[in-house]
Formats: C-alpha cells, structure tokens, sequence
C-alpha cells in the first residue's frame, strides 16, 4: 500500500472514532462544567471517577510579567515561599511541619511562576479526610505566607548560585538573548540575574502577594474523583482567607512586534568554549486565541513540530546528520507569543547548519506545505487526539489551558473538526501573515564573530 | 528524587525517565473509587518462539502503549565497541527489506502514533503510544524489524554523526555528565557498567556499520525480547496478534554472556574533574546490594530503598532539611539507589555546593547526617512518612498507562516477574526503622565508597553581549 492511501484510510477511520473518550469508562470526552464563582474567581471542574485521586490547580495572575523593576526573581520567589512557612502565633507552620504534614497526607502541592501566571497544583488522594486536610493546608499556604527573612535570605542565595550556574551553560545564553532580541520592552525580556535577586526583600514579596494574589485574578481548575458539590467546598476553602479584588494594577505594555531590520541588526554571534554551537531563532508571533492558532500548528507539524517526521528533522538530521535534536514551535500565550526553532551542532558545522535551518523556514514561509504534508499532519494530528487527553494529569493540562486563555468550554471537543478544516491556503496566509525571514531574530552561542 | 539516572534516553529530545524505587500499597485504606488488582488486570504469555508477552488492562481511555523490549543494553558491549546497542537504536528506523529507512516513523506519525526508543545499561527498549485500533499495525511494524532490518552504509555514516552530537550534547558539554561518567569508570573496573551508554567518543569515531549489524544478529531474536502493552485492549485478541506477527520469527542461539563480575573494592575511590562551571559538585557512591530474583525475601535491598527515602524522599527528609536548609552547605541535595536491575548498583548522594562553601564541608556534611542516622536510627515516624508515601504514589501512577509498561519491562528485563510488584510493596511496608539502621552501617562504609567532586573552570569566553546576566 502507498503511504497516501494509508493515510487516507487512516483519516476514515478516525472519522468514525468522532467523539473520543477520555480518563473514564464511558469513552466519551468529559464537559467542563463551571462551578459557582467565589470572590470573582473562575472556577471549572470536571469529574472523573475512574482513580480514586483528585488533582487541583490555582491558576493567579502573578506571573513575572509583573516583576518590580530592577527586581525580577520577585513573582518566583513569592510563590516559592508560599510553602516554606504559614500563618502567625499559634496557627503558624514552619516549612519542616508544611513538607510533613504534605508527606503525611501522601499528597502533593507544588507552587511555580512562569512568565505569565503563577500556579499551585494540588494532587490528593480523594478519601474524603486526606482532601479535606490537603485543602485546608493549600488555603492557609495561599492567603497567609509568613515570608521569614531568614527563610528569604536562604533562598535568594541559592537562586543566585543557580544563576551563576546557569550563565556557564550555553542553553541559558542562547536563550536569554533570544528573548532580550524577540520581546524588547516587554516585560517577558527581562529575567532574574543575581544582582536583581539580590535587591529583593521580604516586604517585596508581601507587597507582590498582597496586590495580585485575589479572587479577581484566579483561576481554579479541579477534576477527578469528586461531585460537584465537593468541588464547590474546595473552591470556598481555597479562596477563605485571599481578598476578592484590591488597588487597580498597571496594564502591561502592548507586546511590540519584531521589526524588519537588515541581518546586522537581528543576528548575534557568541564566543563559547564548547564543542557544539548552540544555534536559536524566533520572533514575536500569536496569542492562543488567534483565529489562525490552528493553521500555524497544523503548518509546523510539517515544518518542525512533528517529530522525525518533519521539515527540518529531514532536512537538518536525517539527509545531513548534523544535529541530534532540531525543532521549530509556537508558543502562543495569552497575551504574547513567539515562534522559535533551534539546534546544536559542533562548531565547525555551525554556518551549514544555520544555512539549512534559514533555508528551510524560508521556503516553508513561502510555499507552505504540499497537499500530501498536510494530509500526513491531520492525519497524526487528528488521529493522535486521545493520547493528548488519556490521563487525568493530561486532561488537567487541557483544561487549565483552556480556562487561562478564555477558550471555549467545548474546545477539546471541536479541536479535531478545527484540524481537520485548515486548508493549504491558510497555513500559507497565516505563516506569512505571522513570520518573516526579515524579522527573525537570530543567536549563535559557541562561534566566532 | 535521584538526579542522576542510570538511563540515557535517545533519539526524541524528551527522554523517559521512571524510577522503579517508587512502587506501591497494601492494607492502606484508599479509595472511595475501586481500584482492581493487579493481578487480575494483567496476562502473561509465552509464545513458542520464546517472546514473552505481558498485557495490562487498563481501560480508561481508548489508548495503548506498545513497547518491545530487548534484553541487550551497553553492559552487553565488548571493549572498542561501546555504544554499539544504542547506535543501533537509531539505526533500527532506517529500513527493512521491505520498509525505507525512514517511513517506520512516517507510518506511526500517519497512526496519530508518539513514538521513540532508549536504551540503558540493561536494555534497549523501542516504544508506540497509539488509539486502540491502531495497535495490530504497530505490531506488525515491530516484528517485521526484529527480523529484517536492512539499513545501508551511507545511512549508518550519517546517523553515526549524529549519535556524536548527542553525545557532545549529553557530555562533552555538560559538567554533570563529565561527572558522573567519570564516577562510573571509577566506581568500577571490570564490570561493564563502567562504561557509558552512549560510548566512549573513540569508540563513537571507529565505529563501523558491520559493528551494529552484528549487534543486531547477536541479540534481536524473539526469544530476547519481550512485548509489553498496556491500555484499552482485550488480551486474547492481542495473544492473537502476537502469534500471527511476532510468533512467526524463529529463535535464535544467543551468545553466550560472562558474568564479569565486579571484584571487591579495597578503599576508597576518589576521582576529580574540571569542567566549565560555576558550582562544585560533589557525588558519593558505595556498593551495595540490588534485589536477587533467586532471594526476593531479603529485606536489604527494600531497606536501602527506604533508606534512600528518608534521606531524600520528601521536602523535609533528613539530607535536604540538614544540609541545604539548615546549615546551608550545599544548594541540592539528592540520594538515589535503584533495587532492580540487572548489574551491580551503588547508592549515590549528589550535592551541589552552596555559595562560599567547599566540596570538603559538603563531604563533612553528609558524613555527619549519615553517622547520626548510624548511631541514632532513624523515628517510626519518619519511616511511616515514607511508607505512606509509597502507598500513595501505587495510585497515582495508575493515571499514566506508559508508566505502568515502562514498571513492568524494566523488572521483568532484571529478572525480577510483574507478578513481584505487589509483593515488593507489601516488603517495603514491613522493613522496621531497625533494618534501615542496619543497612546503612553495613553498606555506608568507606571500603566500598567512590567519590566524585567537579572543580569549576571558567569557560573560556570574551565579552557577552549583555553582560549585567
């Protein structure tokens, strides 16, 4: 049989698997249903009865996005220490009793910042004692962190030895002045440096928790083995002690977009003693509820997004054998993006390599993919839609997803109908509309000038 | 919990990674849910051509994951040509007499298929996670390249060149690899777990194609691999498949394999090395014991288990609560040791150094925290913390069925059954804080103890554009 026809028969068949089934036994896609808002908060649930385990996350609007000047590492290490010590007199808990008393549930809760939100995730086991308990300890840890100084200076320290670290490895250069060249003044350009981390104080960190942790910037997302009626009781006791809204917070800058500029002014070329050049380019691109979200992921599967199969893949590794990984990808946010592809290659390959990536993109750009390519990305596209939903962890990941980019509530179940309905003429609109060859800031690390 | 791991991934850039030392339960009361038995949701098999066949249920969602496994990993390599099992990982998607290089990956991607393939000390395993419909394709795509794989020199020249990217990727480039493959060949003279799995660069250089197909003539044969799938499936309808695909290919006389066991070590090792940096490093590894098939009952290797968990099993175990929050010695702090597998193992502290402290204090540190835990034991309190944990973690995997396959081959691969796990667990509810004691006396000593330290060196660079990073 031919690779077409294969693909073909392999499309009909996925036709008749139309709705999927997901993390229960009914092997239907699960609603979302929206539970009752507290304190102005979002709140979703879908329940899954098939383990006896409950998974929850508080989505705020306390990314790194809104770093102080001159202060970046304040929103990680807001969230960092939510853990490390609670409340005050004879409520309090120092970090020893929060990690046990975690421990001791056989239970989870992990905090994190990334550029635009801060998350903490809950994972329980759903026995009705061990979540109550689990719960009661994540409310307490969100609205009252005690924010000890010794505790901070601890944890500055090692931040900063972790910066240190970072700066000697030519991942974290490339990326740094990929980001510094694609986003500008916006605020995702800037990152913690040691000298930034270490002017953050403890009152930094109150003052970050106190505007932006509040019901009228979260989020929760709970699913799992759990009715919804349980599932509103966690909603109360997360948000019990955070105040619903507080003093008005600064719009963030509108993300500029890449200029066109000549070569000299978008590509930088680093010396780096390794033996790999470390090659990265990207631009300002979509936000996630861009209308032409689908023809630019359908498009890069093609491209680079798609495994051994792709674009760059073929061209890069498997005719030239110069790289052990290459890829290209969006990262649509939900009020910034960018497209970035990158590759390492040793040094003396490093201008063919670079030549290969420019050349591939290019053309892709211009010509987009040919009828048999985007036949090939729906069809793993829209056939390989139930492994992206096959777990509760995976179906988390949807859902927060979708509920932090304002998506539509059915969006998992029309996302392989918005595949399926992208066309050649508009992935080739969209790439062109989005990328440019003129724009796209380009970084070398570990070559010569 | 381990920051190092004694499997390498390849090919994707997102390696797999599962430590078996979390297994899970019994008697703990759980669920509100029903959670079945293993033992009643998973099938074994033996087809006549000596595959073995294990099959788990799990029917929460209409997905599969297929994963043949190859008892062949690069403790199986001679001298000159480590590496060889993983090159021949990669060599294993460029055709078979009758599919071209290339289209094994065009097919599972056409499926909606994720695929990839790994290869440890102790096996090379090759993977499909697919929707259910699509598993007899897979099937089929896998057997045919047991059997017949067919690749040409110009496709070996190129794909050799890339395994040497990974590897100045992996290592050559990074300190931590640097770091613990010098351990490794330090730890160990005779076994060939000295060896790293990726090879050693010389190697990689005057590596041949005829080298990766003897490889594959040597250990690709059914009665060397086993099939694991797990997910939305009827067993016997698999079993089916099974004969009528993999049950065609004939069995083959496997060479023969030396023990090569590893002598005694008298004394401490200690190696240092310099690699770009900013943070010392500092890893500590004695030999100890891993689980004997032949003796499941034996309580040591389930109490190193533990007593790894106890020192680096939750936020406040001992290691991280003393040396990293406490006295600020180091930045990290790990332990990790894993009880099956097939070689010798080493239970291993790694630390990075805190700012303005030395690998000496670090040293100091761990030794002190180990030397208290000798004296003093360690509470019920904490073992129970521990064991609770374990408990807890038996249900949590369940959410991922590629982790309950990867659980299963990596046992059965170091002999020790699925039909093991549950027993395991029940082994690990029972070690007493007593036996915890007892293993870290006898094993943490200095006779058996290699150290590892990295020296930071600047990397030689000239002006960085921005330079205030």
């Amino acid at each position: 049989m031919t690779l077409i026809t294969r693909i073909q028969s392999a499309l009909i068949t996925c036709f008749g698997l139309a709705c999927f089934v997901f993390a229960s036994s009914a092997n239907a896609i699960l609603p979302i249903e929206s539970l009752d808002t507290v304190k102005g908060a979002k709140t979703y649930f879908i329940q899954i009865k098939s383990l006896p385990i409950i998974d929850v996350e508080v989505s705020i609007d306390a990314g790194s996005r809104y770093d102080p000047d001159n202060k970046n590492g304040v929103a990680a290490l807001t969230a960092q220490l939510l853990t490390l010590g609670t409340g005050s007199g004879k409520s309090s808990l120092n970090e020893a009793q929060i990690a046990d008393q975690i421990a001791d549930l056989g239970a989870s809760i992990s905090v994190a910042a990334s550029g635009e939100r801060t998350v903490l995730r809950i994972r329980s086991l759903s026995r009705t004692d061990l979540r109550d308990q689990v719960v009661q300890l994540a409310s307490l840890i969100l609205a009252k962190p005690s924010y000890d100084s010794k505790v901070l200076d601890r944890e500055k320290q090692r931040l900063i030895t972790a910066l240190l670290e970072a700066q000697t490895k030519p991942e974290t250069i490339l990326q740094q002045n990929l980001r510094k060249a694609m986003y500008g003044k916006y605020p995702l350009a800037y990152f913690p440096t040691p000298k930034t981390v270490a002017a953050i104080t403890a009152t930094d960190l109150r003052n970050f928790h106190a505007s932006l942790y509040r019901g009228d910037r979260i989020s929760i997302n709970i699913i799992g083995d759990l009715d919804r009626t349980q599932a509103n009781a966690i909603v109360q006791t997360l948000l019990a002690g955070l105040p619903q809204s507080g003093p008005a917070i600064a719009p963030l800058p509108v993300m500029q977009q890449n200029p066109q500029g000549p070569i000299s002014q978008r590509e930088v070329r680093i010396p780096f003693d390794t033996q790999q050049a470390h090659i990265a380019m990207g631009m300002t691109a979509i936000t996630r509820n861009n209308p032409d979200f689908f023809p630019l992921m359908v498009g890069n599967y093609v491209l680079g997004g798609g495994g051994f199969v792709s674009r760059l893949m073929a061209e890069v590794r498997e005719k030239r054998g110069l790289a052990y990984s290459i890829n290209s990808y969006f990262a649509p946010g939900k009020d910034a993006g960018f497209f970035e592809a990158g590759m390492q290659t040793k040094k003396d390959q490093a201008i063919l390599g670079l030549e290969v990536m420019q050349k591939t993109i290019s053309q892709f750009i211009s010509d987009g993919p040919s009828e048999e390519e985007l036949l090939a990305a729906k069809s793993n596209l829209i056939n390989g839609y139930p492994l992206r939903l096959d777990s509760n962890r995976k179906l988390l990941d949807n859902l927060s997803g979708i509920t932090w980019n304002d998506l539509p509530l059915d969006t998992m179940e029309t996302w392989t109908k918005q595949v399926e309905a992208v066309t050649l003429n508009q992935i080739r609109a969209a790439f062109q509309r989005h990328l440019d060859m003129n724009r796209m800031q380009i970084v070398v690390v570990g070559i010569n000038k | 919990m381990m920051a190092v791991l004694s499997m390498q991934s390849s090919h994707l850039r997102n390696g797999v990674f599962v430590l078996l030392c979390q297994l899970a339960l019994t008697g703990f009361q759980l669920a509100q849910a029903q959670v079945k038995p293993d033992s009643a949701q998973t099938h074994e098999y033996r087809l006549a051509n000596g595959l073995k066949l294990i099959i788990r249920e799990d029917n929460r969602a209409p997905t599969v994951a297929h994963m043949v496994w190859y008892k062949a990993g690069s403790m199986d390599e001679t001298n000159g040509r480590t590496g060889v099992a993983h090159v021949l990982e990669h060599m294993m998607f460029k055709g078979t007499k009758t599919i071209k290089s290339g289209d094994f990956s065009k097919r599972v991607a056409a499926m909606g298929g994720r695929e990839n393939a790994f290869t440890s000390m102790d096996y090379t395993a090759y993977f499909q996670q697919i929707e259910r419909s699509k598993l007899a394709e897979v099937m089929r795509l896998e057997a045919d390249r047991m059997n017949n794989l067919n690749f040409d020199d110009a496709e070996f020249a190129k794909e050799i060149q890339v395994v040497m990217e990974e590897r100045r990727l992996r290592t050559e480039d990074k300190a931590s690899g640097l770091l613990y493959e010098n351990l490794m060949a330090t730890a160990y003279k005779a076994t060939p777990y000295r060896h790293p799995i990726i090879g050693w660069m010389n190697d990689l250089e005057n590596m041949v194609p005829n080298d990766a197909r003897q490889w594959y003539r040597d250990w690709y044969a059914p009665n060397n691999a086993m099939v694991v799938i797990a997910g939305d499936v009827d067993p016997e309808k698999v079993r089916a498949i099974a004969e009528a695909t993999y049950g065609k290919l004939s069995a083959r006389e496997l060479p023969i394999r030396k023990p090569q066991i590893e002598p005694a070590q008298r004394g401490t090792k200690q190696v240092s090395v310099k690699a770009p940096a900013d943070t010392p490093q500092l890893a500590m590894a004695w030999k100890v014991p891993h689980i004997d098939p032949a003796k499941m009952e034996d309580y040591e290797p389930y109490a190193l288990a533990l007593l790894a968990a106890v020192l680096d099993g939750y936020d406040n175990a001992r290691l991280n609560r003393t040396l990293v929050k406490q006295d600020r010695i180091a930045n990290t702090i790990d332990a990790g040791y894993d009880m099956v597998a097939r070689g010798p193992q080493l239970f291993m502290i790694l630390g990075t150094v805190a700012k303005g402290k030395t690998v000496a204090q670090l040293e100091n540190g761990i030794r002190s925290v180990l030397s208290e835990l000798k004296t003093k034991g360690i509470t019920a309190a904490e073992l129970k913390r521990i064991q609770v944990r374990i408990l807890a973690d038996k249900i949590y995997k369940r959410d991922s069925i590629f982790g309950q396959a990867m659980e299963i081959g990596s046992s059965e691969i170091a002999g020790v059954s699925w039909k093991q796990l549950d027993p395991i667990l029940d082994r690990l509810q029972a070690v007493t804080p007593e036996q915890v004691q007892a293993v870290a006396k006898k094993y943490l000593i200095d006779d058996t103890l290699t150290i590892a330290s990295l020296e930071p060196q600047a990397r030689g660079t000239s002006k960085l554009p921005f330079k205030a990073f």
